[in-house]
């Protein structure tokens, strides 16, 4: 073998598998899996995301808005007609449940 | 229709993906509210967003808005707030005792007190759809 052959084989090819193995990682650490880690809630710091409403069908908001309320799909804004609407109806008697804070 | 397909086409993807959850976190919520509701026959929903006080008022305010709510369990969390509040409706609180509910909403503010919001929904949703039972 020529000194550019050796060369070649035993610093060019282990050069070139490092390159492509510190390119996937770093590829990986940005784009996938934690998402970067910055979106995610952490208790004390400021929470501004739109809120979201979760429901298994959509069709079961009662108001006509939200028909087109997917499942994780943004909820709408309580308009002040819904609000009022919401106070006029009997309060519904018997709900119960529980709150807690954390 | 999900949210996959609402990001399909269209160049910017849905806002709830700017959200506080991962679309892995999105799919694995809606599969537990789901099989909560395929389960027990009652009508689970989850909001996540800022709450106005009275918190409580807030909350019922938003149960009456389902379909309906007497057999409707809202879970809404407030993290600005901190806040966490379950609203049965009427046949709904026979099947899920308020004891129940408190039970359930311990083990949620227990996982958002450690910033785990998709862990504490989907095990709470467990617990209240578990308690009720088949329909």
């Amino acid at each position: 073998m020529s000194v550019t052959e050796t060369l070649l084989v035993f610093v060019g090819i282990p050069a070139a598998a490092v390159l492509v193995i510190a390119g996937l990682s770093y590829a990986g650490s940005r784009g996938g899996g934690s998402g970067g880690g910055t979106k995610r809630y952490r208790p004390g710091r400021p929470f501004d995301f739109t809120p979201v409403w979760f429901l298994g069908r959509p069709e079961q908001l009662a108001d006509s808005a939200g028909t087109a309320l997917a499942a994780g799909a943004q909820a709408p804004a309580l308009t002040s007609r819904k609000q009022e609407q919401a106070g006029i109806e009997a309060p519904a008697g018997g709900t119960g449940g529980a709150s807690d804070r954390w | 229709m999900t949210v996959g397909e609402k990001q399909a086409g269209s160049p910017n993807p849905p806002e709830v993906l700017d959200g506080p959850f991962s679309t892995r976190q999105l799919l694995r919520i809606d599969e537990a509210l789901r099989l909560a509701d395929q389960g027990t026959g009652l009508v689970f929903s989850v909001f996540v967003g800022g709450l106005d006080e009275p918190i409580r008022e807030h909350a019922e305010r938003l149960h009456r808005q389902l379909a309906e709510p007497d057999r409707s369990v809202l879970i809404a969390v407030s993290p600005n707030q901190r806040q966490l509040e379950i609203v049965t409706g009427r046949h709904a609180r026979k099947r899920i005792p308020d004891t129940y509910s408190r039970l359930a909403a311990l083990s949620m503010v227990a996982a958002f007190g450690g910033g785990d919001l998709t862990g504490g929904i989907i095990n709470g949703l467990d617990q209240l759809a578990s308690h009720a039972g088949r329909g």
